[in-house]
């Protein structure tokens, strides 16, 4: 007969708020008085064959299922000391007690559209790290878009009827702070039940279908085992599970699921990603403040020590919190806890009281508190033996080899790569670069030499979702950086990207990937027919050159190959700078600047040669553009090819010719006002040049003058006006002119001038 | 003396039936010495409605939980400090407290750079204590003695303007709760309930660093300038309207529009920028609070009542603006100037506050 059943009494439903101690606490009790023979957990069954390993994780950890063909689609489902689920698969385990996750299949719901594959901030698109039982906005926006979406927010509904603001408040009063928790099952229950009659029609279709496998497996749990059963659920599917429906309902639900071969493992998860803080669609706020309720739940003396604490979060930091503010600080928190009718004080209580009493009312140390107490990082560990892809397990054999422990919090490294051990480091962090593992970041701000290099370590739990991806290139950190850098060299078309992947494979010292690189840019560069193109490829090698040789690649190999594309963009670089527009004229500046430091860098005598005629070519084209000519005319000057007074008479024929003159002036000066000021010959060139001009030539370069001068930064503009006014005082010509005096006739000539040019204008 | 006669009655005058109503309806422990319920309290202060139907107007407007932390320190007997840029309501706020806590708000000491010692511990009627010798009766007791006697609220205004070797008597006073009287060989120990709630103001100039050994002693509590422009505008109207009742000021309550107009402009020249973010602007040398928002707003109810026709306009705001605004001639004038001109100018409907501010700056 079609009917629904009640569910049978030896099935017991415990409602939980994922991650919340309470919840944790009342589970504990429940399974020690109902003594289940299996225990049936929210979380999806292909997660079964890892629970074996939980007494080798320390929490947090979570766990990751990734589809096999697609290993970017994947979910976390984390779990800290003090959730629930883990509560009960620790108590399972202890006793003895089979365990399995009895959501629907992780097959079906990582195969939901639209959730973004390579977006690894938002991993967590799963009911499993909903902190109150599927709260509003169940994925963080991520869900299918074709589902109506349950804009529900269960909580928040019940704690706004028990009028609290703050759902998370309500929670912790009604649920975390309950002394007896074996019998809060039920009245959570009762409470979820008349909800979701009130809300039936919010409910999604995702959600009926997980109910219905839900259903599924509890069915299959009856036929199992004879005594008594324990669930383990978010509260909010309480009321669906109460009633059993005839099982060809529920299965006619689940028809047509996708099927996928789900695989995955236990990573260590972190306290920081649990928290809402770092962007995790919908966390709880203050995983190190439930951790602290959880550890001292024992021993009853949650809110002293969480002062001491604070205070030594303070004083580690130098600042003043005594014994006596910690005493002051309890009596506080008590006496808001009092006014506001809770049972003791909350997070909100020791928090104020903390603001007032130790930080005196200054937001800036209660900061520290913040980072260091509520959320209080900190990051779980999995047991050598739970297994992994090899590339992972590869990769802990490095980091243990190598001595290079994750953290959670970033931590600067120097490395020096004449070391055998700090080489190898730098290599590991270089390959797992290109396996978008950016586990180290090149730490820029500081320079330094050749042999030493700067990081930061920062290990982020997501990253194991890339490993997962890159598992597929090789089973080693090396076979698989080398598969992902030779497919990238082959696939190169541009030389910039051949020279990149070059300098890639140098640094992350891989013979063939750095053979591939060389074949790739050789190809590329005889089809660029760019000359720019090839010279903005130069800085990076020329880069590379120079660490050609720590890195154990023979730098004449290097070598030759920017020969090869110095030799070929000199050739091109005059006739690229003819007859091109703004754009095209910047692209050639930054071009001509970068090869000539990759030049002096790098090239050898003949090819400096090559360069200094390329320049010289470029110089003497009358129709090239004004930008990268000016450019060129100064940095022939630096090296001392062409003197002071070709100089000033190039700086003449290009005012003389108004159309890009603005343009030669510019190249010549732009960027070096420092330069300018501080170099006397270069000041000294540009001095005469000005003060030779006649009259009506000055007036003609004025305007020129003053856009290639109003690039500079007001600063340098000053620097520069007191350089000048120093060498007027200085100079016998102008030494009456400096006088402090107002000179009622040069202001008269100035203002004639003024006019001339309004007019002029108008 | 009723609380006509007088120009600016005590809170606990001015709210004596609110008061009664509350501390009949609570039934709620007390502490020692209480008038009331540390949850009576704060409904007093943010206002409510009790079970017999008596609304309880909110003296001070923002955020519960500061309030909450105030009158919490003051059931554990801690001192609490009062801390806040000028016009943040930090007095006003103590002095209903005071009031409400132990039905007295006027238990109070002046800080200024002139107070001494005497005010804050003892002094002598110096005629007896030559007739008589030093006894009690040649004892002149301080606000702080007197509260500490019947275990009261004693307030300290501008804690930080005393000297710093006043300030550092209180140490004694909060540490021990007992205040020595060597010429008498006697002490005076506080009666349970008494407490101290100080206020300072950390922006203005001639103040006194507290020192870390007082600090030490009191729970701080840092009230902000109103969050939103509306909770501003809410405050100063409410404000104006009570006072404009006080003054017996012919004129009308401002309508809501002119008191949007001024919070704007306080809020704006304050926060040196425009409400949408669009446009830079100077800051002037003043502070700007709420409290000189007010004042601009009743000074227009004075002029418009006594000289106008009885309804604020942009002209009877123009003169109490550039007043509040310009506090340095040169630089605030620049900066008003440049404000007119860069943002009121603009504003098509502000046409009259703008015509009204140029003929005012001159």
């Amino acid at each position: 007969m079609a009917r629904e059943q009640p569910l049978p009494e030896r099935v017991t439903l415990l409602g939980i708020r994922h991650h919340g101690p309470g919840s944790a606490r009342m589970v504990a009790a429940a399974l020690e008085a109902v003594r289940p023979e299996v225990v049936l957990i929210e979380g999806p069954p292909e997660g079964d064959a890892l629970l074996p390993h939980v007494p080798d994780l320390t929490p947090p950890v979570a766990l990751l299922l990734h589809d096999e063909a697609e290993p970017a689609r994947a979910a976390f489902w984390p779990f800290a000391e003090f959730s629930p689920e883990w509560r009960a698969m620790k108590w399972a385990h202890a006793n003895g007690v089979p365990v399995r996750f009895f959501d629907l299949p992780a097959a079906a719901s990582l195969a939901e559209p639209s959730d973004s594959p390579d977006s690894p901030d938002a991993p967590g698109d799963e009911p499993g790290d909903e902190p109150g039982g599927e709260s509003g906005g169940e994925c963080g926006g991520e869900c299918g878009g074709d589902e109506p979406k349950a804009a529900l927010d269960p909580l928040g509904t019940l704690a706004e009827a028990a009028g609290f603001d703050d759902p998370e408040r309500w929670w912790e009063d009604v649920v975390e702070h309950h002394t007896d928790p074996e019998d809060l099952a039920e009245a959570v229950a009762e409470a979820m039940g008349a909800l979701r009659e009130e809300f039936a029609d919010q409910v999604d279709a995702r959600t009926l279908r997980r109910e219905a496998a839900m259903r599924q497996n509890v069915r299959q749990a009856l036929k199992d085992v004879e005594g008594p059963i324990a669930v383990v659920a978010g509260a909010w599917h309480v009321p669906a599970l109460r009633t059993l429906p005839p099982a060809s309902v529920d299965a006619a639900a689940l028809k047509g699921l996708p099927r996928k071969k789900i695989s995955g493992t236990w990573v260590p998860w972190s306290h920081g990603r649990l928290a809402s803080a770092s962007g995790y669609g919908a966390g709880i706020a203050s995983p190190g403040w439930y951790a602290h309720l959880w550890e001292c739940a024992e021993r009853g003396d949650a809110v002293p020590r969480w002062f001491a604490r604070a205070c030594a979060v303070l004083r580690a930091e130098d600042l003043p919190a005594s014994t006596a503010s910690a005493v002051e600080a309890v009596r506080l928190a008590d006496a808001l806890a009092a006014m506001r009718g809770r049972p003791s004080p909350g997070l909100s209580e020791v928090m104020e009281a903390s603001l007032a009493v130790l930080c005196g009312g200054d937001a800036t140390p209660l900061r520290l508190v913040h980072e260091q107490l509520v959320v209080g990082e900190r990051l779980g560990e999995v047991g050598d033996d739970v297994p992994t892809s090899p590339l992972a397990a590869d990769l802990a054999r490095l980091r243990k080899r190598l001595r290079l422990p994750v953290s959670a919090m970033a931590k600067p490294i120097r490395l020096d790569l004449r070391k055998d051990t700090d080489r190898e480091r730098s290599k590991l962090l270089r390959r797992l670069e290109v396996l978008d593992v950016p586990w180290g970041t090149p730490d820029t701000t500081r320079t330094l030499g050749t042999f030493a290099e700067a990081w930061q370590l920062h290990w982020k739990p997501e990253f194991e979702v890339a490993l997962a991806v890159a598992a597929r290139h090789g089973t080693t950190v090396e076979a698989a950086a080398r598969t992902v850098l030779v497919t990238g060299a082959g696939d190169a078309r541009r030389v910039v990207d051949a020279a990149e992947s070059l300098s890639r494979s140098v640094g992350c010292e891989i013979p063939e990937a750095v053979a591939a690189a060389r074949q790739a840019l050789d190809r590329c560069a005889a089809a660029a027919t760019d000359a720019l193109e090839l010279l903005a490829a130069l800085p990076d090698l020329a880069t590379t050159v120079r660490y050609g040789s720590v890195r154990g690649t023979d730098p004449e190999l290097l070598r030759v190959a920017l020969h090869g594309l110095l030799a070929r963009g000199a050739v091109g670089l005059p006739l690229a700078c003819r007859g091109v527009d703004e754009d095209t004229a910047e692209r050639a500046v930054r071009a001509v600047e970068g090869a000539d430091d990759a030049v002096r860098l790098a090239a050898d005598e003949e090819h400096r040669e090559t360069w200094q005629r390329a320049l010289k070519s470029l110089v003497a084209m009358p129709d090239a553009h004004g930008l990268p000519t000016g450019r060129a005319t100064r940095l022939l000057w630096e090296t001392g090819a062409i003197d002071s007074d070709e100089v000033a008479a190039r700086l003449h024929r290009a005012v003389s010719l108004a159309a890009g003159a603005t343009a030669f002036v510019a190249g010549f000066v732009r960027g070096s006002a420092s330069l300018l000021t501080a170099d006397s010959r270069l000041f000294g060139v540009v001095d005469e040049w000005l003060t030779g001009l006649s009259g009506a030539d000055f007036a003609a370069a004025l305007p020129l003058l003053r856009r290639a001068v109003g690039e500079f930064s007001p600063a340098e503009r000053r620097m520069l006006g007191d350089r000048v006014k120093g060498t007027a005082a200085g100079g016998a010509a102008g030494g009456a002119a400096a006088s402090s005096e107002w000179d009622e006739e040069l202001a008269a000539r100035l203002a004639g001038h003024v006019r001339e040019l309004l007019a002029a204008g108008t | 003396m009723t609380t006509e006669s007088v120009l600016r009655p005590a809170a606990e005058q001015q709210y004596a039936a609110e008061l009664a109503a509350l501390a009949a309806a609570d039934d709620r422990p007390r502490p020692p010495q209480w008038r009331m319920s540390p949850q009576a309290v704060v409904t007093y202060v943010l206002g409510g409605r009790l079970a017999d139907g008596t609304v309880i107007t909110p003296k001070y407007v923002g955020d519960r939980r500061l309030v909450e932390v105030a009158v919490g320190t003051l059931v554990t007997d801690r001192a609490l400090l009062l801390v806040g840029v000028p016009g943040t309501a930090k007095s006003w706020l103590s002095e209903h407290i005071a009031a409400a806590v132990s039905g007295d708000s006027t238990l109070v000491v002046q800080g200024t750079a002139g107070t001494g010692e005497d005010q804050v511990r003892y002094g002598w009627n110096y005629a007896r204590l030559i007739a008589e010798g030093p006894s009690e009766a040649a004892l002149v007791a301080s606000p702080v003695m007197k509260a500490m006697r019947t275990g009261a609220v004693a307030r300290i205004e501008e804690l930080t303007r005393m000297p710093a070797e006043v300030q550092d008597s209180f140490i004694t006073i909060l540490s021990e709760k007992t205040l020595p009287v060597p010429e008498l060989g006697i002490q005076v120990q506080a009666v349970p309930g008494f407490t101290v709630i100080a206020t300072a103001n950390d922006r203005d100039r001639g103040v006194n660093q507290m020192s870390s050994a007082l600090a030490r002693r009191f729970n701080t509590v840092v009230l902000p300038p109103p969050a939103t422009e509306d909770a501003e505008v809410e405050i100063v109207s409410a404000r104006s309207a009570q006072l404009g009742r006080a003054l017996q000021l012919p004129a009308e309550p401002p309508a809501l529009e002119e008191v949007r107009r001024v919070v704007r402009i306080f809020r704006e020249l304050r926060n040196g920028s425009t409400v949408d973010g669009r446009t830079q602007l100077k800051k002037p040398s003043g502070s700007l609070s709420t409290a000189e928002a007010i004042s601009v707003v009743t000074s227009g109810m004075a002029l418009a009542g006594h000289f106008g026709d009885g309804t604020i306009t942009a002209d009877e705001l123009a003169s109490g603006l550039l007043g509040a605004v310009v506090k340095d001639r040169v630089s605030d004038t620049a900066a008003w100037r440049e404000y007119l001109e860069a943002v009121v100018k603009e504003r098509a409907e502000w046409r009259d506050l703008y015509r009204a501010c140029q003929d005012a700056v001159g």
